[in-house]
């Protein structure tokens, strides 16, 4: 698989290094869903920083990636999208709607820290 | 200029216009330039070749006497060239070959025009005068019957008709520059991306939206976002005139665009009257947070980032007048 999922403390980690097939784009949906139960994750991160396109498949599989996480209860957030790849996903009329994002990794993890302060389970 | 500085002009213009050889010979068929008429014009080219320089010197003869083609008039150098390529043009005129090299000798003469500010119906008036003196003539001179004769006539004013399709173009096209040339620095100076705070990006949006520009705008925001990582954006819409759903789409690709990039976009400055017609448009801009006004906008900013303005009445000074 292209992308290698880590573990940092509460969070997983995956960065996406190449383009992905469709395959592997479902292996790490996949993935993500069952290392988030076993791991007890509160968040989840996926850095597109690499890719310099995003199509519609590959946009519906962060969704499902994002809403699989939050109903196994972790925050997922997309970080990374470059200005050219956000540009074109506006114009093809593809969203992230209620999902997470930032800019890069350092800001993902920042803001999962911010909600995990919030969050009455760390204390 | 040169010739040569001339000639390569004209084939820069000829490429800016679009006149390949394809569009070239559409025009020729545009006005029904055919073989008859090739056939009738050399019949005729004995008795217009001796005389092309009378028939420049009417050209420029109608034109003394305007004052509306005085800036030409009054330059000799220009004038002088403008009578060579006049006389050679008439030349060209009755040879039969319409291709690439005439027309880029018409842009010349068009170029050369346009250079002296000759408006198209000064142009027209004088080209009409010379062709009225070249009809007298096949009349008086030529073989064949009356009919023939306007025939042959007629086949010229085909080729005429290309001619000042021809130069009217770049007379337009010409004036148009100006044009073009300005709306591509107000394009250029009108969207800057400022930053305020640290992370927090200012955008004021000043005049007309199109497409085009909105697309602008929307690269050199999230370009921007990138480079001074930037959380936070607000974009001021108070020199905005006029929104109508057209742009209002182009403002909430946007701020999706941002989103997408981890940064939020507050938007300031909706008018009154801009906020009525949005309604009575029925344009829901529910996925924008909106704020009345740009104070309002950077405050509510820099609460976002963590930020607190905070007056200190120890630090103020008076300046000395």
């Amino acid at each position: 698989m292209a992308a290698t999922i880590l573990k940092q403390g509460k969070v997983l980690i995956a960065s996406i290094q190449a383009a992905l097939s469709d395959r592997e784009l479902i292996e790490l949906r996949d993935a993500f869903a069952d290392r988030v139960g076993r791991f007890r994750s509160h968040g989840v991160i996926v850095d597109v920083t690499a890719l310099d396109v995003l199509d519609s498949f590959a946009t519906r599989t962060l969704r499902d990636i994002a809403y699989t996480a939050k109903l196994r209860g972790a925050t997922a957030v997309v970080v990374g999208i470059q200005p050219e790849v956000a540009f074109a996903m506006v114009q093809l009329g593809l969203s992230l709607d209620g999902i997470a994002t930032a800019l890069d990794l350092e800001e993902g993890m920042a803001l999962l820290a911010g909600i995990e302060e919030d969050d009455p389970r760390a204390r | 200029m040169s010739d040569e500085q001339q000639q390569n002009a004209a084939i820069a213009l000829a490429r800016e216009m679009g006149l390949s050889d394809a569009a070239i010979e559409r025009r020729q068929k545009i006005v029904g330039l055919e073989a008859a008429d090739l056939a009738r014009i050399a019949a005729i080219r004995d008795i217009v070749l001796p005389r092309t320089e009378p028939y420049a010197d009417v050209f420029f003869a109608h034109l003394a006497a305007l004052e509306e083609a005085r800036p030409l008039l009054t330059n000799s150098s220009l004038l002088n060239k403008a009578r060579k390529l006049k006389a050679e043009h008439l030349a060209a005129l009755v040879s039969g070959q319409y291709g690439t090299p005439y027309v880029l000798q018409r842009i010349q003469l068009g170029l050369l025009y346009a250079k002296a500010r000759l408006d198209t119906r000064i142009f027209l008036g004088a080209f009409h005068h010379l062709l009225h003196d070249i009809g007298a003539d096949i009349m008086k001179y030529s073989t064949g019957d009356a009919s023939e004769r306007f025939e042959q006539f007629m086949s010229l004013k085909k080729v005429a008709f290309f001619d000042i399709g021809i130069i009217v173009d770049v007379l337009v096209f010409e004036r148009e520059r100006v044009i073009r040339q300005q709306q591509e620095a107000i394009r250029e100076l009108s969207t800057p991306v400022l930053q305020i705070r640290d992370r927090l990006l200012l955008l004021p949006i000043i005049g007309v939206i199109d497409t085009h520009r909105a697309r602008l705008i929307t690269e050199s925001l999230l370009v921007a976002i990138r480079d001074n990582r930037a959380k936070a954006v607000v974009m001021d819409v108070t020199g905005v005139a006029a929104i109508d759903s057209k742009v209002a789409n182009h403002l909430m690709q946007t701020v999706s665009a941002a989103r997408l990039m981890g940064a939020t976009v507050i938007v300031t400055g909706i008018s009154s009257a801009v906020a009525q017609s949005l309604v009575a448009l029925g344009i829901e801009m529910t996925t924008m947070r909106t704020v009345g006004d740009l104070q309002g906008g950077l405050e509510e900013a820099e609460q976002m980032l963590g930020l607190r303005v905070v007056a200190d009445k120890s630090a103020l000074r008076y300046e000395a007048p």
